[in-house]
């Protein structure tokens, strides 16, 4: 082995070694991201000599990852109309004044394509994290949710999302994650609660079968539909696991045929869930009453025909729940889509909404500062009145919706209710 | 050369405390040491892998597993890069009898069982607990990939030149041949393929340590062979520099088209790819040459061998 050879080995060795080390030198060099944060107020008695006048940015730079292509495109095409639509209101509006600047300013998406692809998620949110974002906004899925979280945490910018029911990523003590949205413990009551609220006993779908994919997201809620089942007097006659991405379910919708399941619990990825539902139409078997957690939220659905009709849904949100704002956004997607807003463009409208007015209340567009206004949150939008828990998570009613004759009826909570509950549905 | 290019890296990490540049210069180094894992393997003893991603995910597994149960970084590795030469022997073995396009397709076949495997048997995602997060820089392993992006340089050197290597190189030319003179086919085929699956392990490990959060299945992804393989057919096949030139190329123009071309970035790529490949079959370090003239096929190996005199080991695919 040559001297230079030898010199490189040594370099590399120490570089290892350094880079092994509890990392205290590294933390010096490279706090910048923090420090921007805590920075921002003047200190010491400077401040009372000469006030700094603070240079307004030309807007307000929210950056929003959502999957405009890929297996969730379906859902991310909703979120992205309900971030933008709710921008051109605020902005039309006047925008949003911050006190720090005394003006107000226009509200800026910078939105980008995750291809449904949590590791893209990730690179993505780290890109604009480096550069002057007020906030991050989430896309759509529990997968993409649970990949961006982390890094928001990381980058101390907080993060709003919708579309996402997984609770386990509320319980990890993050600081900076909002999701005004129910969560999977909701969905699971709702479930069963809409079923004894709705169906007189004796007409009730006691045999419950649940199809899981294998992820974090589905281990959480299949274990809460067996537990809630179970307390609100059903039974789990089948519990059948899957891959998502899988293509043939033949084997376990046959396997829930000879179960005689009532009541077909799922929460399929868009792709999967047509895949399902088209294979259930072609072996002719469908069970009286069929819920399809994120799969039946995307329009499309009603291109299964008669295999998809009467599955209901759980997305958070219709427009016919009338709280305030919802007219004028509703009149916007009919205009630009021919139909009433689709449900998750209610959830991802109220987060500019929420994050707007925080930013108002902070005066300021530093993170911390916004980060606490968005947990103080008192305000009503289009999807109710929202007040955060100190986890993230906002007390709300689960609205339960279901796919008939091409739309889509509100059925639970029955006050709200735009159409009784079709049942048996097959 | 080689010590300005590692001198210009390790002041870039001590200068700069840019997220964006940082992450571009992690992914370039943990890709590089991927794909010069792969080049052993691939290049050196012509055995074309595509199920190369599995030992990267092996070692990226065991590592985050270890050190998030509380083991020291560097005993995460080690074991990492153990228990993945160890598997790679006992897969080697049977695999290896494979030729061809036959080995080829026998390797996809692992790395898709395993990669699907893992994504049932590890559903959920993996992230860094919270006091973690928050005390995360990235200097740490800004450091950590360029020092094992640099370590895979002088062991290439070292097989490239050594009568390991050789005897490797001898295999990937005419089995029948090298067997007919004493190299044993079956012994070097093994010994590159554990090798390269070690280093694709301690590239592996770089990963899990660099990652915020990302779901474990993620890394057996066959996207990660396949990125390795272009970027070694990029820089050039079969030469120990063309794997960092082959991921800087890559990394870097990725994240320019994404930026400048938005959804046709993909389709840019692929063209630009073709391109190279084409026109300079032997990859940048052969655009190099023809710019920069010289006999040697890589520009590290023939400072080096140009120091000893010697001219083993050059040569392109």
């Amino acid at each position: 082995m040559s001297k230079r050879t030898l010199l490189v080995l040594l370099a590399v060795v120490a570089m290892v070694l350094a880079a092994c080390g509890d990392g205290e030198e590294g933390a010096d060099t490279t706090g910048a991201g923090a420090a921007t944060t805590t920075t921002a107020e003047p200190v010491g008695e400077t401040t009372t000599t000469a006030e700094p006048v603070a240079e307004a940015p030309s807007s307000i730079v929210i950056g929003a990852v959502v999957p405009i292509t890929g297996a969730f495109a379906g859902g991310g095409a909703q979120v992205e109309r309900g971030y933008r639509y709710a921008v051109e209101a605020i902005n039309e509006a006047g925008g949003v004044a911050v006190e720090e600047f005394g003006v107000s300013l226009p509200l800026e998406l910078d939105l980008r394509d995750d291809a449904s692809d949590p590791n893209q998620t990730t690179s993505i949110m780290e890109e604009l994290g480096g550069g002057d974002i007020v906030a991050y906004l989430g896309g759509f899925g529990s997968p993409l949710h649970a990949a961006g979280t982390a890094i928001a945490e990381r980058n101390a910018i907080p993060y709003l999302g919708v579309a996402t029911a997984i609770q386990s990523l509320h319980e990890q003590g993050y600081r900076y994650y909002f999701s005004p949205f129910p969560k999977s413990p909701d969905v699971a009551l709702s479930t069963f609660e809409m079923l004894n609220g709705l169906l007189p006993e004796g007409e009730r779908p006691l045999r419950v079968g649940i199809f899981q994919e294998t992820t974090d997201w589905g281990e959480e809620l299949a274990a809460l539909w067996v537990s809630e089942a179970e307390s609100h007097g059903y039974e789990v006659v089948l519990h059948e696991e899957y891959a998502p991405g899988a293509t043939d379910f033949t084997d376990i919708i046959l396997r829930a045929q000879t179960a005689d399941v009532q009541a077909l619990l799922s929460l399929p990825t868009p792709p999967d869930g047509f895949a399902i539902y088209q294979q259930m139409g072609e072996l002719g078997w469908k069970p009286p009453f069929s819920m399809v957690v994120r799969a039946a939220d995307v329009p499309t659905w009603n291109d299964l025909g008669p295999a998809g009709e009467g599955v209901l849904f759980s997305a958070g949100w219709h427009p016919a729940l009338g709280f305030p704002g919802i007219e004028p956004m509703n009149e916007r997607h009919i205009e630009e889509e021919g139909r009433p807003a689709d449900p998750i463009v209610g959830g991802a409208y109220a987060l500019v909404q929420i994050l707007a007015d925080a930013i108002e209340r902070a005066g300021t567009l530093d993170h911390e500062a916004v980060r606490d206004a968005i947990a103080a949150t008192d305000m009503m939008t289009v999807v109710g009145p929202i007040t955060f828990r100190e986890d993230g998570t906002v007390p709300i009613t689960n609205p339960l919706m279901q796919r008939v004759g091409g739309g889509v009826e509100l059925v639970w909570p029955a006050e709200s209710a735009t159409a009784e509950l079709l049942y048996p549905a097959n | 050369m080689w010590l300005s290019i590692l001198g210009v890296a390790v002041a870039l990490g001590v200068v700069t405390d840019d997220q964006r540049i940082m992450t571009i210069a992690i992914q370039t180094y943990i890709l590089a040491a991927l794909a010069s894992s792969w080049n052993i393997l691939g290049g050196f003893a012509g055995q074309i892998s595509l199920g190369h991603a599995a030992f990267f995910g092996l070692g990226a597994l065991v590592t985050r597993e270890m050190w998030l149960g509380g083991q020291p970084f560097p005993l995460s590795t080690l074991a990492a890069m153990v228990v993945t030469a160890v598997v790679a022997a006992i897969v080697g073995v049977p695999m290896l009898r494979f030729r061809d396009a036959y080995f080829s397709i026998g390797t996809l076949a692992l790395g898709v069982a395993v990669f699907l495997t893992i994504g049932n048997v590890r559903p959920g995602i993996s992230s860094l607990p919270v006091d973690a997060l928050r005390e995360y820089e990235f200097t740490g392993p800004y450091f950590l990939a360029l020092g094992v992006m640099a370590f895979t340089v002088p062991v290439s050197m070292w097989l490239k030149q050594g009568k390991l290597g050789l005897g490797m190189m001898a295999v990937r030319d005419d089995e029948e041949v090298a067997g007919a003179s004493g190299v044993s086919p079956l012994r070097h085929k093994l010994m590159a393929f554990v090798i390269s699956a070690a280093l694709a392990a301690l590239a592996g490990s770089v990963f899990a340590y660099f990652s915020i959060s990302y779901y474990p299945s993620f890394p057996f992804s066959v996207v990660w062979t396949f990125e390795a393989i272009l970027v070694v057919f990029i820089g050039g096949i079969g030469t120990t520099v063309g794997p960092l030139i082959g991921s800087a190329f890559f990394i870097v123009g990725r994240y320019a088209l994404a930026s400048n071309t938005e959804e046709f970035q993909v389709v840019l790529f692929g063209l630009l790819f073709i391109i190279v490949v084409l026109l300079l079959p032997g990859g940048l370090v052969e655009g190099w040459q023809r710019i920069f003239g010289g006999s040697a096929s890589d520009v590290v190996t023939r400072a080096m061998e140009t120091k000893t005199g010697e001219t083993k080991g050059k040569e392109l695919v």
